[in-house]
């Protein structure tokens, strides 16, 4: 039982240590010894401390201390030699400790004044007392952009204007407006610009921007806001005031819809022949039309041959490449026809198609890119049937090697009896 | 099987040889080289010799290593003179190629006797042969037309003397003169009489090589040969439909069948007949009759039978001779062609004069 309450009185030392310690490094302190003339202040803000009467022989002396220069004090009291004033000023503290008083055309004291946690932007000697202190306001910056027309059509022109009011209770002070540029528009016309840096007092009003935009696309677009920084007359800066931001909707213009052309390249294959013996030749004519109402370009034919068929010949304008047939034209016109020949010759037996392949690009006089086109065309069965001498190619293989060795030994053997009998 | 050499010298020795090797093949056209082997029953070797290159170049059926070119222009002009001085400086290249040939044992040197090189070579090859071999050398010899002209008959006459001269074993005559009954233009006449000798010499080969129903062999043929007067002759028919054997026999003895004008009745010494044929026509009964009517005449008659199945009668007659009427009449037409050649040689020698006529113009020149 002891021992427990022993651990909780140490944990709970510790915690008011640590928050003792924790309290002191937050805190900030700002010293200031004055000497002060009665009748005149000491102004911290919009605070002022009057030193109002100082009693040389009693070495006291009474201070009264006033906010935004009201005619009543929120603190007064009189204190002797270290004695010390004690008053909140925002949300911080301020003592003030009577150092001394003395004497001169006008008695005065010496004090020393700690501000505890202000954020202190004006101390100063405010002569004749809080009567003639300057207090700061708050400076209200509203920006007002307005267009004259919210629905426009594209390659329109609106006129945007915008307008600056300080409805705060201060005067605004270094003002400087800013415009960014608005997407989806482009500044056709700036009418006004002032951009500052200026002041604005109280209920003050100003015109700041007037230019003209035209917009150069469809869509509903909300204007990008205008900024304004200022501050007060104490020169405290303020945040950025933005405009309101008015949507504008811009439609596009009815385009007439212009008919799109087509290169319409109409392709046939044929052959002379459907039937035909092995190693005859087969005749293959390529048709091809343009019907449609624009000029083909880059015509590529390409003749597709089956693996037992074997190109032979054909038309100047047949380009063997890479082993395939092939046939370029670089236009070809409306209504243009032409016919392309080649032979192949069918070394095996078998039923063969002939594919005619065909790509080729067009303007439609719409879009910016060409059209491409490819299309292709099949004959009809082709048959291959054996050839008038194909029962020989038939025979086993000794069918013709036997005559040619015996041709050959035949051969050899006159040659021999040649050379033997030759003087 | 016998070895048998067989050497054709000048023109017509070559063209004979040719027929021979021709007829061996068996064919009858210019292509029987190529399809068909020659169907010697022996060992045959035939050379072509001549210093007319031309000659040796129209040869179809002779190997081309078995045709000698004696190189001397383009022959010896019928010059038997130049044509015995060709032969002695090309005497060692003559006989390597037979030496090169092997051992043989018999030979046939075949030639013309009024041509030149054939003439001058076959004396002299002849006489070579004698001297370094022991096998028997006949000349199968070749006279000429009788109007062919004085130098051709001069040879003739100079060449037989020689050949007698040379040690040949026989000399074989065929005339040209007597054989031109054949007909027809020159050279399908002397075709026909190539191929008539060469007919009888491939017979008479592959008799000597044969198995006979009755035999006749070299020794028998060496006999015949060593008989009369060295001369000899050959008589052969061959029937072409069915003929009776003694019909083939008469026909064989016959002019048509000789190869010389001669009565062998009369001038024949010794005598070798050869039937071969079908058995079918090989009558002994005729055959006897036949022979015993030459040999009552002749003397002494080999006969030998080869049957051939399928064949009609062929009969060879191989006669030697001991006196030759005609070879008579030969040498004195040859002896009038040499007076009239030394004749004309001393007209020649005598119109020298006409030189002096030419040498005063000697040391002049034209002026114009």
């Amino acid at each position: 039982m002891i021992k427990s309450k022993r651990i909780f009185l140490l944990v709970l030392c510790s915690v008011i240590l640590l928050m003792t310690l924790s309290g002191s490094a937050s805190a900030r302190f700002e010293y200031y010894e004055e000497e002060i003339k009665v009748g005149d202040g000491y102004q911290i803000n919009n605070y002022v401390i009057d030193v109002t009467d100082v009693f040389l022989s009693d070495k006291l002396a009474v201070f009264k201390v006033y906010k935004n220069g009201a005619d009543k004090p929120i603190y007064d009291d009189m204190i002797g030699i270290n004695d010390t004033l004690n008053f909140d000023l925002e949300n911080g503290e301020v003592d003030l400790k009577l150092l001394s008083v003395g004497s001169g055309v006008l008695n005065r004291v010496n004090v020393l004044i700690t501000v505890k946690n202000v954020d202190i932007y004006l101390t100063e000697i405010v002569n004749g007392g809080h009567e003639y202190a300057t207090y700061s306001g708050t400076p209200v910056i509203e920006l007002t952009k307005t267009v004259d027309e919210s629905n426009i059509m594209v390659d329109d022109i609106i006129t945007v204007t915008v307008t600056a009011k300080n409805t705060g209770d201060d005067k605004a002070t270094n003002v400087i407006f800013s415009d960014p540029k608005q997407e989806h528009f482009i500044l056709d016309k700036s009418i006004l610009e002032q951009t500052g840096p200026m002041s604005l007092d109280i209920g003050a009003s100003q015109t700041v921007f007037v230019y003209m935009l035209k917009a150069t696309e469809a869509g509903i677009f909300t204007l990008k806001s205008s900024t304004a920084t200022f501050s007060n007359r104490a020169n405290q800066a303020f945040p950025q005031a933005l405009s309101t931001t008015p949507t504008v909707t811009v439609t596009a213009p009815e385009i007439p819809e212009v008919p799109k052309k087509n290169a319409v390249l109409e392709l046939s294959t044929d052959v002379d022949s459907m039937n035909v013996k092995r190693n005859d030749q087969i005749t293959a004519t390529i048709s091809i039309k343009n019907t449609g109402d624009a000029p083909a370009s880059a015509v590529w034919i390409e003749m597709v041959i089956p693996q037992d068929l074997e190109y032979v010949s054909g038309d100047s304008t047949i380009e063997v490449i890479g082993g395939v047939p092939k046939i370029y034209m670089g236009s070809f016109g409306v209504q243009q026809e032409k016919e392309f020949t080649y032979t192949v010759k069918a070394s095996e037996l078998g039923t063969y198609t002939l594919t005619t392949k065909l790509s080729y690009e067009y303007d439609n006089g719409v879009d910016a890119e060409s059209q491409k086109v490819s299309t292709e065309s099949v004959t009809g069965n082709v048959y291959v049937q054996k050839g008038k001498y194909d029962a020989l190619l038939e025979q086993p293989i000794y069918v013709y090697v036997l005559p040619i060795i015996a041709i050959i030994a035949i051969g050899a053997w006159i040659f021999h009896r040649h050379k033997q009998y030759k003087f | 099987m016998l070895n048998i050499l067989m050497v054709g010298n000048g023109q017509c020795g070559n063209r004979i040889l040719d027929a021979v090797n021709k007829q061996a093949f068996g064919g009858k056209t210019k292509f029987a080289k190529f399809y068909s082997n020659q169907k010697f029953k022996s060992r045959v070797e035939t050379i072509a010799v001549n210093t007319a290159i031309n000659d040796l170049k129209e040869l179809k059926f002779t190997k081309g290593k078995d045709r000698i070119h004696i190189p001397h222009l383009h022959g010896v002009g019928a010059n038997r003179n130049v044509g015995k001085s060709v032969f002695n400086d090309n005497k060692d290249l003559i006989m390597r190629q037979i030496e090169d040939r092997g051992r043989f044992d018999v030979a046939f040197v075949v030639t013309s006797a009024s041509g030149g090189t054939g003439s001058s070579f076959t004396p002299m090859l002849i006489k070579e042969l004698k001297e370094r071999y022991d096998f028997p050398v006949y000349a199968i010899v070749v006279l000429p037309f009788r109007e062919e002209g004085s130098l051709y008959l001069q040879n003739a006459a100079f060449c037989l003397k020689d050949m007698r001269d040379s040690g040949a074993d026989g000399i074989i005559l065929a005339d040209n003169q007597f054989l031109k009954q054949l007909g027809g233009d020159v050279e399908s006449a002397y075709n026909g009489i190539n191929d008539m000798i060469a007919d009888r010499i491939l017979f008479l080969l592959d008799a000597l090589d044969s198995e006979m129903m009755m035999v006749t062999d070299l020794g028998d043929f060496k006999t015949v040969m060593d008989g009369g007067a060295g001369l000899a002759t050959i008589g052969f028919y061959r029937a072409e439909k069915d003929v009776p054997v003694k019909t083939a026999i008469q026909k064989a003895l016959s002019p048509s069948g000789l190869l010389f004008s001669t009565n062998v009745y009369d001038e024949a010494s010794r005598a070798m007949v050869i039937i071969r044929g079908d058995k079918s026509y090989l009558s002994i009964d005729d055959i006897s009759n036949e022979v015993e009517k030459l040999s009552s005449a002749v003397g002494h008659v080999f006969k030998g039978i080869i049957v051939r199945n399928g064949e009609y009668p062929q009969v060879l007659a191989v006669l030697t001779l001991e006196s030759a009427f005609e070879l008579e009449k030969l040498y004195a037409i040859a002896v009038d062609a040499i007076n009239q050649e030394r004749e004309k040689k001393e007209r020649v020698d005598s119109k020298k004069e006409v030189n002096k006529a030419f040498s005063q113009l000697d040391g002049l020149e034209p002026s114009y």
